[in-house]
């Protein structure tokens, strides 16, 4: 009796999987799947360059990396055997695919000490540094660009170089020309301008900034008015641990407290606490946001997704420092078999032409020619970011400093939104987690 | 005569053979588990030791793990979000369990007992097949579907509202911190109900059709029948529909994911997206595999409990 109690129970565990797969309703399986499998045949050396990245097709970037793959095959006579990866599918399973031999040759990789920098520490990434000089790539590159690729025990900012930038990206603030026509306002230039805008709309019953409080745009709109108060030394400080940080005073206080005081006074839509970025975007495709504060990875997709008004970009308003830094990175992992071949590949990106393919495209190029880039809407974008990078503004972005410090920021800024805490308590939430991961980073 | 007389006569002619059968019948069986045997050592026994191993180390899910013995869980006790994530599982329990069985009971007595009997048989197969299709949709598909409906500014539940005239009505359903879980719940049950249905009235349909003939001679009404017959006869699958939700709930994470990300403010966060925030975003794989270790002790005590009590009833019903 007992062994047939024990037998089945034994039985009912392992019919206990398949009877869950039909209660579960399922899992979310987007992040499985093809890892490893990259092509039939192996990398061999000198023929093949194995190449992920995770740039949409029709992106600037995709548009560029394509026509880079093509000049590199043509100059090398080598095969890219490229595959497009999801970008959640590269960064959760990075560490493991970059330790055994099924990673690629060259891969796009998320910049940041959680990202790049921590694969770095394991000495899963080639240290770039002689390739950089040797090619001249230091020259190209703006100072604060070279920040993203420059990683010493896991830490941007100083160190050798463990990959290599070549495109940029920054948040701005995008307005509705027909709708501020229609409400009789201007382009502020300061941020007091910037409020007497916003409550020109509200008295209207327009809320005048989109928001979207469940990703990252608010804790973005947080970063940008607290760099209104900050200066280089914060940024430093903030993001790489060079000094102490006080989340209970300026620049991070005065941040909270304008946040909290704009949503109390209309400026952001108190209902946005579960608004995602697509939303909030495609409310301003539509025309019903006047203005959204966001990043220029938009900038691309309004020129061929808004056709029934005119718009355009400003800095926001008075602020030197900009959350915004290089964009991705390209990386050549430790095991790569070709490794020649992927600085090859780098160097093509990083060619004019190819640059200002990109840019023509809505992206933002760090090393294109200006007489090249002919398209007006796409001058406006790269104008607006010359502004910042001449300022030697890029201050990166407030989730960057330890890992998953997204989520907390995200979490915070919805009990702003909601209302349901103080400013003082948000700043204690997010200034505890942010000790607890660098205490754990250190 | 015969038969009283005859096995001893064979007993002394095989002896040997008598004992070797058994035995070599018995090889055989034990073959054919070996092909699960393998598979659930493989895929389960190895990765809960490996978890158990990670949850007792400091590991960004690369390098060298360091050994820190029951610090995570102790970190894990402490921490406010993981006791939240579990009063959420019983916020799941209800939605993903309890209210699709007795939903799922009487849907399924309705249709098999009133519907499929007043009606064309296909009327009540269709509403089945109706009930069980949120089970067919991907998870993430009904979820993106959900977050359309219950968008706050431009979802169809909250323009329907409006044009109705009832603004007070259109909240911030997956935005706010007192609507988020309840709107998470009935999504869920949406999900959930259309499961018991179809296991429900597939029980139903093996249950002697003449215990009902015999109530109903005997004067017993719908509900006298439902209680006295049909529920115990059903038992059995009652018991199923119940460990798998319940484990289900448990571990829920799919819809969590898609509709709300653990958000607002965690207050919908669960256990299983708990880990998972761990795991991946924070790099904390140690305290990730920490959080695995405790909900997968509980749903092994879960479903001990439930297994248990399942062969004290059929052992007091002599089944």
């Amino acid at each position: 009796m007992t062994r047939r109690r024990h037998g089945r129970l034994v039985a009912g565990l392992l019919v206990l999987p398949l009877a869950l797969a039909a209660c579960s309703g399922g899992t979310d399986d987007t992040d499985g799947g093809d890892e490893g499998t990259g092509g039939e045949t192996a990398a061999t050396e000198g023929g093949t360059l194995k190449l992920w990245h995770y740039e949409s097709a029709d992106g600037a970037m995709g548009i560029a990396w394509d026509e880079a793959i093509k000049v590199f095959e043509e100059e090398t006579g080598a095969t890219v055997e490229f595959e497009r990866k999801a970008f959640e599918q590269i960064q959760q399973t990075a560490g493991m695919v970059l330790s055994s031999d099924e990673g690629p040759d060259i891969m796009e990789y998320n910049k940041g000490n959680a990202t790049a920098g921590l694969l770095s520490s394991q000495g899963l990434l080639t240290d770039l540094t002689d390739v950089a000089e040797e090619r001249g790539w230091t020259d190209m590159l703006p100072e604060s660009i070279q920040t993203t690729a420059r990683y010493e025990n896991g830490v941007m900012g100083s160190g050798p170089w463990f990959g290599v930038p070549n495109y940029g990206e920054f948040v701005t603030v995008y307005y509705n020309k027909a709708m501020f026509e229609e409400y009789g306002v201007e382009v502020p230039t300061t941020l007091t301008e910037m409020e007497d805008v916003m409550d020109t709309f509200v008295a209207a019953g327009v809320v005048p900034l989109g928001m979207a409080g469940a990703e990252y745009p608010a804790g973005q709109l947080f970063y940008e008015l607290a760099l209104s108060k900050a200066d280089r030394d914060f940024v430093s400080a903030y993001q790489t641990y060079t000094d102490d940080v006080d989340f209970q005073a300026d620049p991070l206080k005065y941040g909270a407290e304008t946040f909290d005081a704009w949503v109390k006074a209309g400026y952001v839509a108190q209902d946005s606490a579960s608004i995602k970025a697509e939303d909030m975007g495609v409310a301003f495709i539509n025309g019903t946001t006047p203005m959204i504060v966001s990043g220029s990875w938009w900038y691309g997709r309004f020129v061929s997704e808004i056709t029934g008004f005119d718009w355009g970009i400003f800095n926001f308003p008075g602020n030197t420092l900009n959350a915004g830094s290089s964009g991705n990175i390209w990386v050549v992992p430790e095991n790569s078999a070709n490794k020649e071949l992927a600085y090859e590949f780098i160097d093509i990106t990083m060619r004019p032409e190819i640059q200002a393919l990109l840019g023509n495209n809505g992206g933002l190029p760090l090393n294109a020619d200006p007489a090249d880039l002919t398209d007006p809407k796409s001058q406006e974008l790269i104008t607006a970011f010359n502004e910042v990078l001449d300022n030697d503004g890029l201050a990166f972005y407030p989730d960057w400093p330890v890992p998953g410090y997204y989520d907390v920021l995200v979490a915070a800024f919805q009990s702003l939104i909601n209302q349901s805490k103080t400013p003082e308590e948000v700043l204690t939430e997010i200034g505890t987690a942010y000790d607890d991961g660098v205490a754990n980073i250190g | 005569m015969t038969t009283v007389t005859h096995p001893p006569a064979r007993a002394t002619t095989t002896p040997t053979r008598r004992r070797a059968r058994p035995r070599s019948g018995q090889g055989t069986y034990w073959l054919y588990l070996v092909p699960g045997a393998v598979l659930f050592i493989g895929v389960i026994v190895v990765p809960f030791f490996m978890n158990l191993y990670y949850s007792m180390t400091r590991w960004p899910g690369i390098g060298e793990p360091r050994w820190i013995g029951f610090d995570n869980y102790t970190r894990l006790f402490a921490d406010d979000t993981f006791w939240l994530s579990f009063r959420n599982s019983v916020a799941m329990i209800v939605a993903m369990v309890v209210v699709p069985t007795l939903v799922g009971l009487l849907l399924a007595a309705v249709l098999f007992d009133y519907l499929g009997k007043r009606f064309d048989g296909r009327v009540a197969s269709g509403l089945r097949a109706t009930y069980y299709l949120p089970q067919i949709l991907p998870v993430a598909v009904a979820g993106i579907l959900w977050g359309w409906v219950l968008n706050p500014q431009t979802g169809a539940l909250n323009v329907i509202l409006r044009n109705l005239g009832l603004e007070s009505w259109a909240l911030n359903w997956l935005g706010d911190t007192g609507t988020a879980l309840p709107t998470v719940m009935l999504v869920m049950i949406w999900v959930q109900v259309g499961y018991p249905v179809v296991i429900f009235m597939a029980a139903l349909q093996r249950v002697d059709p003449e215990l009902y003939e015999a109530a109903e001679l005997d004067g017993a009404g719908w509900f006298r029948r439902f209680r006295a017959i049909t529920l115990p006869q059903i038992k059995p699958e009652t018991f199923v529909v119940t460990l798998t939700c319940t484990i289900a709930a448990l571990k829920v994470f799919g819809p969590i994911y898609v509709l709300t990300k653990g958000g607002p403010e965690n207050s919908t966060n669960v256990p299983s997206y708990f880990a998972y925030q761990n795991f991946f975003p924070k790099s904390q794989v140690g305290y990730g595999a920490a959080i695995a270790m405790v909900l997968t002790v509980i749903v092994i005590i879960v479903s001990i409990i439930f297994m248990r009590v399942q062969a004290a009833s059929e052992r007091k019903e002599g089944i």
